[in-house]
């Protein structure tokens, strides 16, 4: 018998012991009342015991074994069953979690793709080779005001229609393609190659903007007024050739000196038609920008030139056409397609241009200042004309937005739903460009070449978003000389711009 | 005139922009200690110990960034170009390659500091669960049926290789012990190896933490810190009868900071290794320190145990490498992931 069931049996037999009346021991009678007891609690125990098998034939049955079979599931193999699928699923749980650190090790490893405010981009995990798609399109409206005579043409036009891709290929080579479809003409604006081991040594071939004029090195994108002033007539637009350029401490100074082919003043080109060639350089820097004098820390200061040897010819003079802010021609030098008749680019051509920004909260302040030197010759006259120009802009940001070289950021975007309406700023220009007096009247018609432009300019941008702009300029520029009459009439432009810019 | 207006312009330009940098110029300097899986504790504390010593002899405030991982493959990370300006490696064929693939050291490395430029030591030992229920004495009971090994990857792992060659080395040193017969016990303990992590850190995390295996093929202070983190009453570390001499070595990678111009610092942040605080460092975090003296204090710590080299036995790492650990080596042919 299985211990518990003489437990249960001894249980009952006490149980019922203890319930027993006292027996009074006699004689005759009280041993026969003592037999009967006996008999009926043998009874009560075999029908107890009976009870005790039932109900250990029932939960043998409800466990699913034998009868015979109750002691033949020995604890210590089910438990060596367990602790080995404990092991499994362990094992299978602990590869599974290195299957995921693998995974995420290799999705870090993996290219992203990227589209946000500054474009679109494709780059592996490392940023060693990369592909960026960027642009901007600039619809702009140009009307002159108080043009009696209808010589000026008011229109609408796309200024700038310019695809940009960016990349890097490989750690140290990025490249840069920009063209231009504004005007119904394409053209390629920029297109070189940057190498750059060290941020303080890089080394740029190609087409590009040579390091000199302030405003000119502004992304077209990113100007405060829909045109540059007028010292932008005199400092190279773009040109083909090579650089070394870098950063210094922190950023805050660079420099960067050139060779190019040579551009007239405000020129663009692609080919040289001459051995000479003309050497550029800049040095700006941020004199306060790693002091703790916060006021100052956003004043740069610079200063750039050229210098090169550049000779016209009849065909080709090499000078330039000077325009105003409203990009209306008013000085060129003499031409008849002769060489008795012609000036031409005759030596020596250099430019100096110190220049500097403050930028400090909202407010903005841009200045610059460029001289242009420049040999020329008309038929056997020769002469060395020293043109200059300058201008002084500032800006404010009404909505409090910090001024920047590099445009505005509106703290919040054009949203209707959400009230919210981009960002607002307003800002005033002065600019003046003289042209040598001894130009006149040899090299120059004073009845049909301005000698001074002097431009003033108020204008408003609104930045819907860090992509999208609208500006609205007034543009005055008074002239001395320029016309038969005396001076050229004053020119009134009002200019607007619808930017999307990515 | 131009040239004037230039030139004075051009010097006073400078003069403002060199005279602001200048005077803000702190002097700050950072390096980046390449290293394997089992040293973040090491180096989290040594690193703290030098900044206070190198700032008050020099003034400078060095910082140490730290990388950890499997040496093997932090080996390869440096070969393809990440800057560490010191690695500090689980043996020296790690640091040989980066010789070797990227030439950012010279060959002859290892003669640059004392002890082949290994300034501590280890050793490789048996991690079991408390009572050890299998029974496990030995590297003959690591390839028994039903015992379950966990150990790195030695593709991968630094402290994986060492696990090898010390159940290989202690194959060959058994009366009638013979390449045969090493290959079959390292074979067979492969086979009872169910989850291979890339790097010691990650076995442990297998053994310890996740309580897979029966025994745990491990790097001396790597056992002494799971029995110290989770108790004597939980592990046992079994010393085997004959293991191997670990020698993690360390060097600055010379490219790097002759480039970052930190060669003084990181030169003196190892020879600091061997100072008798570095020393002391080092033991505190279970690494059999080299000086005597310091080696002294911690002879409880470190049991004697029968060592070998790998020099004795495999005639150095690039011949132990070649003929285990490279593609169609041993470990290729007697380890097939899946089976």
């Amino acid at each position: 018998m299985r211990p518990s069931r003489l437990l249960v049996l001894v249980t009952a037999v006490t149980s019922l012991g203890v319930g027993m009346p006292r027996v009074v021991m006699a004689e005759g009678k009280a041993l026969e009342r003592a037999l009967a007891e006996k008999r009926a609690l043998e009874n009560k125990v075999e029908a107890l015991d009976l009870k005790v098998r039932q109900l250990e034939q029932r939960l043998e049955q409800s466990l699913g074994t034998a009868g015979g079979a109750r002691n033949v599931v020995a604890p210590t193999p089910r438990t060596e069953q367990v602790e080995a699928l404990d092991q499994k699923v362990r094992i299978l749980e602990r590869k599974w979690e290195l299957d995921q650190e693998q995974a995420a090790a290799k999705a870090k490893e993996a290219p992203t793709i990227t589209a946000g405010r500054d474009g679109f981009s494709l780059r592996a995990a490392d940023n060693s080779y990369q592909l960026r798609i960027r642009g901007y399109t600039q619809a702009d409206g140009r009307f002159f005001a108080d043009d009696k005579e209808r010589a000026l043409t008011d229109t609408f036009l796309l200024r700038r229609v310019r695809p940009i891709l960016e990349g890097t290929v490989g750690k140290y080579f990025d490249f840069r393609i920009m063209t231009d479809f504004g005007g119904g003409t394409a053209t390629v604006q920029d297109a070189y190659l940057d190498i750059h081991p060290w941020s303080w040594a890089k080394l740029r071939a190609g087409k590009y903007k040579p390091p000199v004029g302030l405003e000119r090195l502004q992304s077209g994108a990113e100007l405060l007024f829909v045109e540059r002033g007028l010292p932008t007539n005199l400092v190279p637009n773009r040109d083909v050739g090579a650089q070394v350029f870098g950063d210094l401490w922190d950023g805050a100074f660079s420099y960067a000196f050139g060779a190019f082919n040579g551009v007239v003043d405000g020129g663009s080109g692609d080919l040289d038609n001459n051995d000479s060639k003309e050497f550029a350089g800049r040095l700006f820097g941020f004199p306060f920008k790693a002091t703790s004098i916060e006021l100052l820390q956003g004043l740069g200061l610079g200063i750039a030139g050229t210098y090169g040897d550049q000779k016209g010819s009849t065909g080709s003079p090499f000078l330039p056409t000077l325009r105003t802010p409203g990009q209306q021609a008013f000085f060129t030098y003499r031409s008849d397609n002769t060489a008795a008749g012609t000036t031409i680019a005759n030596g020596i051509h250099s430019r100096v241009s110190p220049q500097g920004y403050y930028y400090y909260g909202p407010f903005g302040l841009l200045g610059e200042y460029v001289r242009s030197y420049q040999s020329v010759q008309r038929g056997s006259t020769e002469a060395n004309l020293d043109n200059d120009s300058w201008q002084v802009a500032v800006s404010y940001v009404l909505t409090g937005e910090n001024a920047s070289y590099r445009s505005v950021s509106p703290a919040q975007s054009f949203d209707l739903t959400k009230g919210t309406w981009g960002a607002f700023e307003v800002a005033a220009r002065y600019s003046e460009l003289n042209v040598d007096k001894d130009a006149f009247p040899i090299f120059a018609d004073p009845t049909r070449a301005a000698r001074v432009a002097e431009a003033w300019g108020l204008g408003l941008n609104w930045y819907l978003s860090r992509n999208v702009k609208f500006q609205l300029n007034y543009e005055q520029t008074d002239f001395t000389g320029g016309s038969t009459k005396g001076e050229r009439p004053k020119e009134r432009a009002i200019l607007g711009r619808f930017q999307v810019a990515f | 005139m131009i040239v004037q207006v230039l030139i004075r312009a051009v010097l006073l330009l400078t003069m403002t922009v060199g005279l602001g940098a200048s005077a803000q110029a702190q002097k700050n300097v950072t390096l980046l200690n390449v290293s394997y899986d089992p040293t973040r504790e090491l180096y989290q504390e040594f690193n703290a110990a030098f900044a206070k010593y190198w700032q008050g002899k020099t003034g400078e405030v060095v910082t140490v960034n730290q990388s950890h991982g499997g040496s093997g493959k932090q080996a390869r990370a440096v070969i393809d170009g990440l800057e560490a300006d010191v690695v500090t490696l689980a043996l020296a064929y790690d640091i040989d390659e980066i010789h070797q693939r990227a030439k950012r050291i010279p060959a002859d490395w290892q003669k640059r500091l004392a002890d082949n430029s290994s300034p501590y030591t280890s050793t490789i030992v048996l991690l079991v669960r408390k009572g050890n229920p299998k029974g496990i004495k030995d590297w003959d009971d690591l390839g028994k049926p039903g015992i379950s090994v966990i150990t790195p990857n030695p593709k991968t792992s630094g402290g994986a290789r060492w696990n090898y060659l010390a159940a290989w080395g202690y194959a060959l040193r058994q009366p009638g012990g013979d390449e045969a017969k090493a290959k079959d016990l390292v074979t067979r303990i492969f086979k009872n190896v169910p989850v291979l992590d890339s790097g010691a850190r990650g076995s442990t995390t297998t053994f310890v933490e996740r309580g897979i295996g029966d025994v745990f093929i491990s790097w001396e202070n790597e056992a002494l810190l799971a029995v110290k983190e989770l108790g004597k009453d939980k592990f046992e570390i079994i010393y085997p009868s004959v293991t191997i001499l670990a020698e993690p070595p360390v060097t600055v990678v010379d490219k790097v900071v002759d480039k970052h111009g930190t060669r003084a610092v990181a030169q003196a942040y190892l020879e600091y290794l061997y100072t008798e605080e570095g020393q002391k460092i080092a033991a505190k975090h279970y690494y059999r320190p080299r000086q005597a003296t310091v080696a002294q204090q911690y002879t409880e710590q470190f049991p004697r145990v029968n060592l070998f080299t790998i020099d004795e036995v495999f005639g150095g790492w690039e011949k132990a490498q070649k003929t285990h650990f490279a593609d169609s080596g041993t470990f290729d042919q007697i380890y097939q992931p899946g089976r």
